[in-house]
């Protein structure tokens, strides 16, 4: 129970769909047992691409920190937006870097790339080893319970629409299963124009 | 109907012309507990806690459910006893619909906190006792008596890792009574309790709103209320509440009240829990 | 006086205890198993694998029980212990034996619930020695519904609508809430939450064998065959399904 990846709980799962992708998280925060907040989102915007950062929740917002500098220095440095593959390599040697004291996180990524259309995911374990690919990627406390739901009723080529009920019914149905995360949910449906954000409204206990 | 209760009289005096010696033997034993078998090692103890304790030893791979609010208290109108009914087996949830009030008899009842065989199968062996009493003195058991007999038994057990915390409540005669009873040995008379991980929460809304003079449908809203605070704060407890009042003429249920609907339908008529947001907010 | 009749020892090391070498009497041999309830039926599934560690001891190896019973086929009970199989295998067949008895004893049936009270006295019998088995029991109530009993390793039981144990519990459940108890779906156009109806037995088994391949995917202890037991009031029809082998 000192595992300082399950102290403060959480959840996160990202989906490709038909030409969009979605990233939900939980919003809850706690310190083991304790619910301390259920207003703490856990998906970060760096331009057109997000990441969620279930975790350890100092390292969550010492990461989104890190994250948004080194964005905004690209931004500097090449005046453009960063896409998504660029933005998971940034990820990956961030957290390489600290091979032998890590940041106690499973952060994944998702986004359109601007160029090609192409949606993409990815995930991470907590020293950078970047998980492509094509389907859905999850990750916090709840992973288990993510992988049952979305392994069982995420289909290619889902409409946007469609793929926000596939994820906020995975989501919402795994939480309900761990005692670490819940407390609301958070979506965002993401078109190559169009970003749509939505809190589910979920049980509180 | 006599020779049954005979059969289980523990009485030192036994007409040997209608029983057998075996079932003199039966009888003379105080009380028929069951015999648990145990490691074939020297220290069962230390087996035990390396193996199923998940408090003392996290890795343990037996997982023992756990994780618990439960609440008991006194009132003039009798008593409100209030539960949830969420089984944890480390974060794992492993149900959300356990029956956490053990009805004893229906006069009186047992709440379940700590391990869930443990509660389950001591609370229905004290249900049998408390009819072997009811049988050999032809008067319903005391409270206090019956929490007794599980005190006892829970004593004796002391160190093998058992693990429970609970309320035994129910009518003396015309008197309400509450007795709390844990694995340690603990047996304590009280007006109101709280027992489980969420606790404390619960403790926090039920000492605000408790006084003696509660109507029933007060002290049954306050019992309610009480837990619902402890599902929102304590990741063990959720599920849904299980309300029970208990009056002289024995207990009546109030039903099961699914936390996921009661949440909102609370924050909405009472204006609270407004730390949690409906719409997205600035710091979303 | 009778000294000389002893040696000392080399060494005079006197133990107060004996000497133990880590007593380690468990093992975990995977598998996933499921239950589901229905009106008139009432099923029990469970993967076919059997595993120590990351080998797999066989591909094949039926782990759903059937306890034959007074009464016609329709009360056949089927049960199934997961987790460490020599304990699943032990406790299943003392409880083979003990329901046999009941049956002699009584000359009646035994009833589903009467065998979850009955299990729940065995595995308590092992408080303090458990068996290390996450135990389903199902079959048909007097009135031919189907009911099913899930228990925790010291005995702590519930009857449930549906239950997963073992392995990819974790996996299943979930979906389970979702799809058999219709958690978190709301009708369109009340707004209110769904209630969970009884399923049919068609879409129930389609809903396990999508259940058992997403989990096989995920789950490196879950594969090979799946064993569907199902008892009706024609008694217990047995259905395998093929998973995959890697």
């Amino acid at each position: 129970m000192s595992d300082p990846s399950s102290i403060n709980g959480g959840a996160i799962v990202a989906m490709v769909g038909k030409d969009c992708v979605a990233i939900a998280c939980d919003m809850r925060l706690g310190m083991q047992a304790l619910t301390v907040s259920n207003d703490f989102p856990k998906i970060y915007q760096y331009n057109n691409t997000f990441i969620g950062l279930a975790g350890l929740a100092t390292d969550v917002l010492t990461l989104s920190e890190v994250f948004r500098y080194k964005v905004n220095m690209y931004n500097l440095r090449e005046e453009r937006d960063i896409e998504p593959e660029t933005f998971a390599n940034l990820v990956s040697s961030t957290l390489y870097e600290k091979r032998f004291g890590p940041y106690f996180v499973g952060p994944i990524v998702a986004g359109i790339n601007s160029k090609t259309g192409k949606p993409y995911i990815c995930g991470f374990d907590l020293i950078g080893c970047i998980n492509f690919a094509k389907d859905f990627v999850v990750g916090g406390t709840t992973s288990h319970q993510l992988f049952g739901m979305c392994e069982s009723l995420w289909e290619p080529d889902l409409e946007p629409e469609d793929l926000f009920e596939t994820i906020s019914q995975a989501l919402m149905n795994a939480q309900d299963r761990d005692a670490m995360s819940g407390a609301g949910g958070l979506v965002y449906i993401i078109t190559k124009d169009k970003i749509v954000k939505r809190l589910l409204k979920t049980r509180q206990d | 109907m006599d020779s049954i209760v005979n059969r289980f009289t523990a009485r030192p005096e036994f007409d040997e012309a209608v029983l057998s010696e075996e079932e003199i033997r039966d009888c003379m034993k105080p009380q028929s507990v069951p015999t648990l078998s145990l490691p074939p090692i020297s220290q069962p103890t230390a087996f035990l806690r390396a193996h199923t304790d998940d408090a003392s030893n996290p890795d343990a791979r037996i997982k023992i459910a756990h994780g618990t609010t439960t609440l008991a208290f006194r009132f003039q109108g009798g008593i409100v006893v209030a539960v949830d009914s969420r089984a944890t087996a480390g974060d794992w949830i492993a149900s959300q619909t356990v029956k956490k009030v053990i009805e004893i008899n229906p006069y009186m009842l047992g709440t379940m906190a700590g391990g869930a065989a443990d509660c389950q199968f001591w609370e229905t062996w004290l249900g049998i006792q408390c009819r072997l009493h009811e049988l050999r003195e032809k008067s319903r058991i005391s409270v206090a008596a019956a929490s007794k007999i599980l005190s006892n038994l829970v004593y004796g057990y002391k160190g093998m890792g058992l693990s429970m915390g609970t309320m035994i409540c129910g009518y003396t005669k015309s008197e309400p009574a509450i007795f709390y009873v844990d694995s340690d040995g603990t047996r304590l008379k009280g007006d109101l309790f709280c027992v489980g991980s969420g606790q404390t929460f619960a403790y926090g809304v039920l000492d605000s709103g408790y006084k003696w003079d509660l109507t029933v449908e007060e002290a049954l809203a306050l019992g309610k209320r009480s837990i619902l605070a402890a599902t929102h704060r304590d990741a063990y407890s959720g599920g849904s509440i299980n309300l029970y009042h208990v009056e002289e003429k024995g207990w009546t249920y109030h039903g099961n009240h699914n936390v996921g609907t009661t949440f909102w339908e609370t924050k909405e008529a009472e204006g609270s829990f407004n730390n949690v947001p409906t719409e997205i907010t600035a710091n979303v | 006086m009778y000294a000389e009749h002893f040696s000392e020892p080399a060494t005079s090391h006197v133990a107060s205890a004996p000497i133990e070498h880590q007593f380690y009497p468990y093992a975990s041999n995977g598998g996933t198993i499921l239950a589901i309830a229905g009106a008139d039926y009432a099923l029990l599934a469970g993967d076919t694998r059997h595993i120590t560690g990351y080998s797999i001891n066989t591909r094949f190896r039926p782990s759903i029980h059937t306890l034959e019973n007074l009464g016609g086929p329709e009360r056949a009970i089927v049960v199934a212990a997961n987790g460490f199989s020599a304990d699943g295998d032990a406790l299943v067949r003392r409880l083979a034996q003990r329901a046999e008895w009941y049956t002699y004893n009584h000359n009646k049936p035994l009833s589903v619930s009467a065998c979850a009270r009955l299990v729940q006295t065995m595995l308590y019998g092992k408080r303090t020695f458990p068996y290390y088995v996450h135990t389903i029991v199902a079959g048909l109530d007097e009135s031919g519904r189907g009911e099913v009993y899930s228990f925790d390793p010291v005995g702590s039981y519930e009857r449930e609508q549906c239950r997963a144990g073992g392995s990819a519990a974790s996996l299943l459940m979930p979906f389970l809430d979702n799809q058999v108890n219709k958690k978190n779906q709301y009708d369109a156009a009340t707004g209110l939450p769904q209630v969970a109806t009884d399923l049919p037995l068609e879409e129930t088994l389609k809903l396990v064998k999508d259940a058992f391949s997403s989990v096989t995917e995920r789950h490196i202890h879950v594969g090979d065959y799946l064993e569907i037991k199902i008892v009706t009031k024609e008694g217990v029809k047995v259905e395998y399904f093929p998973l995959k082998r890697d």
